[in-house]
This record gives structure tokens, C-alpha cells and sequence, in this order.
């Protein structure tokens, strides 16, 4: 067999199949944990015809997209850390020891490049800033996958080192020249050690966004959940939707239309005069903040029983804004009928701010905060 | 680095691991578009050169500049910190710089902080406890230190220190 040999510029003992092997079972987890919770995230506002996302237990949306993003921003310290104790390898020589060494070597590309990307586009995502060129949601999706394959194969080139490694006495493991070059005292428990106290405190500073407990402690976090008009966030404002005119015009009318045998048409007074239904209900953003308010409201399951509409009818609901993606959502008969899936007219008490939604929100439990449709105007019983 | 042998299981999963890749590229070319995907991939080269060429080498620059000008008595606080320093640096500078709010300037709930000051906050807490843990270390092995004085340890300190 082939021995390959790294260059000897790299004098640190901290460069060694061990500290790889750790990182790389981490990564191993956090990476798929992204990937699961990403995939499910998709498929809740693009669901195939075999998925039907239930609207219970109401918070399962929070937990997993809050999970989705506090791991991918803990996984930014595990991946550099990974990286840099491999950097030798980059270089060792002579570069592929076999066919198979080849093909596993070319594998680490789309993995290496896969993993800073997703990291790094999730992270701008979160703070909603797009230097780039293409549609985020796209190809933060697709990359998961290249990235989710490059792993498997990485998995399987590495499953007897990764194991040779754990579960060897640790001293005997040290591959990198003897530790007379220079003498660090950060060995590799001090090191290890680091590396998952900068992920602890890269989720100490963030994760308030969505653990409101913790808000205060949220310093470094794009969101608090108690920041924003009427005391919380807001994505998308009325300005930047183009509706502020068309949701204060008197002419602003809510129907319910579609399959049903008694169109109904409202105004806003006409909503506030029917049946209120009071619900306190997460609002859970694809960024991964969210923050629980009581929203008042009519339910959207007795308009479409007034409506005449069928007992598992399924409802697009559509904003008064013109484009853009996110103007409608869908409503599976779950969600249509949950008695908490409200068109809310009032957030705490007070009526919606327009940047909230005004004249009327929809809220319902268990939804991706862009499923959560702003400025509703039109119930499309389908 | 020793070579490596090759089993079943690796082709199994490099098999597996293709069609998931190919499923991915597939559905990023029919999604997006070629145009969009050609774009995407510069961006995923930039990604491993901005580690390859840029982030690792700085890290082991940094790493082994503080090796050779620190003490070695306060070498792994230091380490430690300036690990946990730089990824947090990673982490806030979209709102450091702003970047976000200029997308959504009408949105003062995007980024809504003084993210100066509350990065300095932040770092001066990972540094505190930094401090704290080279005092306590410096005390525990002070006490290691004075106990026993030994032929190899005259005066109760270690000789092999450096």
C-alpha cells in the first residue's frame, strides 16, 4: 500500500485522526439533524400529495425549525474547527494512494463546499441578507442534498478510521511529529473542550430569539422576539408588500368564495360584529425566531361552515398583495377546521398593526410564520 | 497518514451517496435553472477556497503565532478564547455591518440592536471566563505545585515547566 505523508510545516499535535474523528461524529449528528428538520420545513409549505403536515401539537413547527437553525449555527464552530484539524491532509502527498482514495477525496468537495455553503447561506438567511445571485430557499434545498450525499460517501470511506480512532487508547493516536517542535498547552481536551464551548456560546447568544426565557441573553441574535410593532417581529412589512393603501381603502372586503354554495363577502366591521374566538398561538418564523401572542379572531372553520363549504375542505387563503411568492398559503383540512385557526382582527388586545397584518391576519397553530398570510382578502374553499 | 483500505460498505455508500448528490444537482438545475445553478456552484467553489485559502491558514497562523509569543501558563485560556472570539465575529458580522437592515431599512425589527456594544458584551463575557479559568488554574496548580518539595522539585515547584 501506498503511505501518504503530510507536510511537516504543520507542527501541531492537534492535527490528528482523534480530534477528526470527534468532530466528525458531531458534525455527523448536527448535519443530519439540519437536514431532517430543512427537509421537513420544505415540505411543509411545498407538500407533495402524500404529505399532509398536521395542526397539532401547535407548536411542533417552533420546535423544529428553532432546532433547524440553533443547530446550523452551533455547527459553524464544529465544521471550522473539523476543517482545520484536516488542513494537512489538503496537502499530503502523493494526493490519491488508489482508485478508491480518488473517488473518496473527490467526495470531500462537494462536502467541504456543501457545508460552508449551507452554514454560511443560512446564516445571511437568518439576517436576511442576499449578496447573492439566486433564490435562497432553492438552493439552500438542493445543496442540503449534495452536501447529505458527499456525507454518505464520507461516511463510508471513514466509518473504520472514525471507529479505530474513538475507541483506541488516546496517546497512541497522536500521528503528528513528536511534540518537541512546540509545546502547546492546549492539548487535545483543552481544545476539544474549546470548540464545544464556542458552540455553547454561539446558542447562548442566539437562541433567545426563540427561547424567550433567554431574550436578554440573546446579544448576537438578528431577532428578539419582543422587538418589533406591538411587541414582536415582522418580515415582511406593509411598505415593502405594496398593501398599506389597498388594506386601510374603504373598499376592502374579505370573501369566501371557491367551492361553497353561499358566497359571502364581509367588511371589516362586519367580521369584528361575528363570533370572536380567542387563541394564544406561537408565530414561528422559517428564520428561526418566534414569539407567542393571543390573537383574537374569527374562525375560519365557521365561515366556511356559513359559507356551505364541505366538512374537509381544504382553503387557499390569498393577501392583497399583488406579487411576489408568499401572497397565499394553503390550508389542509387540518388546519381548515383547527377551532384555532383564526383570521385574526386583534393581536393582545389591541387591532392588528398594519405591519402585522391589518385588517386581518391569519393565524393558525403549527405553521411556518410565511404560512401565517398577512392582509387576507380572499378564502378560496378548493 | 496511513493509507486506507477499502470495503464493500465504502461502495455501498459512495453508490448511495451518488444518486443523493445527483438527485440534489438535478433539482437545483430543474428549480432554479441553469443559469441560477451555474451561479450557485461559483458560490460553492468560493466557499471551499474561502476555507482552503483564507479561514484554515489564518487559523493556523494565529495558532501558531500565540504558541510561540504566549507563556505557556496562559496559553490555553488565550487559545480558547480566540477561538470562541473569532467564531462569534463570524456569527454577528451580517449585523455588525448592518447588512441586514439595509435590505429592509422600513423593518426596525431586523437586527434590532446596538450589535457594537452587544458584541463587546458578549466577547467581554467569553474573556471573563477565560480569566477566570487561568486563575483558577494557576491557583490549583500553584497548590499542586508548593506542596511536596522532592529532589525533583526543590522548593516545591516543577522543573519541568518549560
Amino acid at each position: 500500500m501506498i503511505e501518504q505523508a503530510t507536510p511537516r510545516v504543520f507542527t501541531s499535535r492537534l492535527h490528528d485522526e482523534r480530534n477528526a474523528a470527534i468532530l466528525g461524529v458531531a458534525l455527523g449528528v448536527t448535519f443530519t439533524v439540519c437536514f431532517v428538520t430543512g427537509v421537513l420545513s420544505h415540505l411543509i409549505q411545498d407538500p407533495p400529495s402524500w404529505f399532509q403536515w398536521p395542526s397539532r401539537p401547535a407548536g411542533l413547527y417552533r420546535v423544529s425549525q428553532g432546532v433547524h437553525v440553533a443547530t446550523g449555527l452551533a455547527s459553524i464552530p464544529l465544521l471550522l474547527a473539523k476543517l482545520w484539524v484536516v488542513f494537512p491532509k489538503l496537502f499530503a502527498w502523493p494526493p490519491f494512494t488508489s482508485a478508491a482514495h480518488i473517488v473518496e477525496r473527490l467526495a470531500i468537495f462537494p462536502l467541504v463546499a456543501g457545508g460552508v455553503f449551507e452554514l454560511f447561506t443560512g446564516l445571511s438567511n437568518v439576517h436576511l441578507w442576499y449578496p447573492w445571485p439566486f433564490n435562497f430557499r432553492s438552493a439552500h434545498y438542493w445543496v442540503a442534498w449534495i452536501t447529505i450525499g458527499a456525507l454518505v460517501v464520507h461516511i463510508g470511506a471513514k466509518w473504520a478510521a472514525t471507529r479505530a480512532a474513538l475507541f483506541v487508547d488516546d496517546a497512541s493516536t497522536d500521528i503528528a511529529p513528536a511534540p518537541t517542535a512546540t509545546t502547546s498547552a492546549f492539548d487535545r481536551r483543552t481544545f476539544l473542550a474549546s470548540v464545544f464551548a464556542a458552540a455553547g456560546a454561539v446558542t447562548v447568544f442566539t437562541v433567545g430569539q426563540t427561547v424567550s426565557p433567554l431574550r436578554k441573553l440573546a446579544l448576537l441574535a438578528p431577532r428578539r422576539p419582543d422587538t418589533g410593532p406591538q411587541g414582536f417581529p415582522v418580515n415582511r412589512t406593509a411598505a415593502t408588500a405594496g398593501v398599506v393603501e389597498a388594506a386601510h381603502h374603504a373598499d376592502y372586503r374579505l370573501s369566501v368564495e371557491g367551492k361553497v354554495r353561499r358566497k359571502l363577502v364581509f367588511t371589516r366591521d362586519e367580521l369584528v360584529a361575528m363570533p370572536q374566538h380567542e387563541a394564544t398561538l406561537p408565530i414561528s418564523c422559517v428564520e428561526g425566531w418566534s414569539t407567542t401572542q393571543r390573537w383574537r379572531g374569527v374562525r375560519v372553520r365557521d365561515l366556511l361552515t356559513r359559507a356551505g363549504a364541505d366538512s374537509d375542505a381544504e382553503v387557499r387563503v390569498e393577501s392583497l398583495q399583488r406579487r411576489r411568492s408568499y401572497r397565499s398559503s394553503d390550508l389542509n383540512r387540518w388546519h381548515a377546521h383547527d377551532p384555532d385557526t383564526l383570521l385574526a382582527l386583534e393581536v393582545n388586545g389591541e387591532a392588528l398593526d398594519i405591519d402585522h397584518g391589518y385588517p386581518v391576519r391569519l393565524i393558525g397553530p403549527n405553521r411556518p410564520g410565511v404560512m401565517q398570510t398577512k392582509w387576507v382578502t380572499r378564502l378560496v374553499v378548493q | 497518514m496511513s493509507a486506507q483500505s477499502y470495503g464493500r460498505t465504502f461502495w455501498i455508500a459512495v453508490a448511495i451517496g451518488a444518486a443523493v448528490m445527483a438527485y440534489g444537482a438535478i433539482g437545483l438545475v430543474s428549480d432554479a435553472g441553469f443559469g441560477a445553478s451555474t451561479n450557485v456552484a461559483a458560490w460553492l467553489a468560493g466557499a471551499d477556497v474561502a476555507n482552503d485559502v483564507v479561514l484554515a491558514p489564518l487559523a493556523c497562523l494565529v495558532g501558531a503565532a500565540v504558541a510561540r509569543v504566549l507563556p505557556r501558563w496562559c496559553r490555553a485560556p488565550v487559545q480558547a478564547a480566540l477561538l470562541t472570539t473569532g467564531v462569534l465575529l463570524i456569527v454577528v458580522f451580517p449585523a455588525l455591518r448592518g447588512y441586514g437592515r439595509d435590505t429592509v431599512p422600513d423593518n426596525l425589527s431586523v437586527d434590532p440592536l446596538d450589535y457594537t456594544t452587544s458584541t463587546l458584551t458578549a466577547l467581554a463575557v467569553v474573556w471573563a471566563a477565560a480569566g477566570a479559568w487561568l486563575v483558577l488554574g494557576l491557583a490549583l496548580s500553584g497548590v499542586g505545585r508548593h506542596r511536596r518539595p522532592t529532589c525533583a522539585t526543590p522548593r516545591g515547584r516543577s522543573t519541568l515547566r518549560r
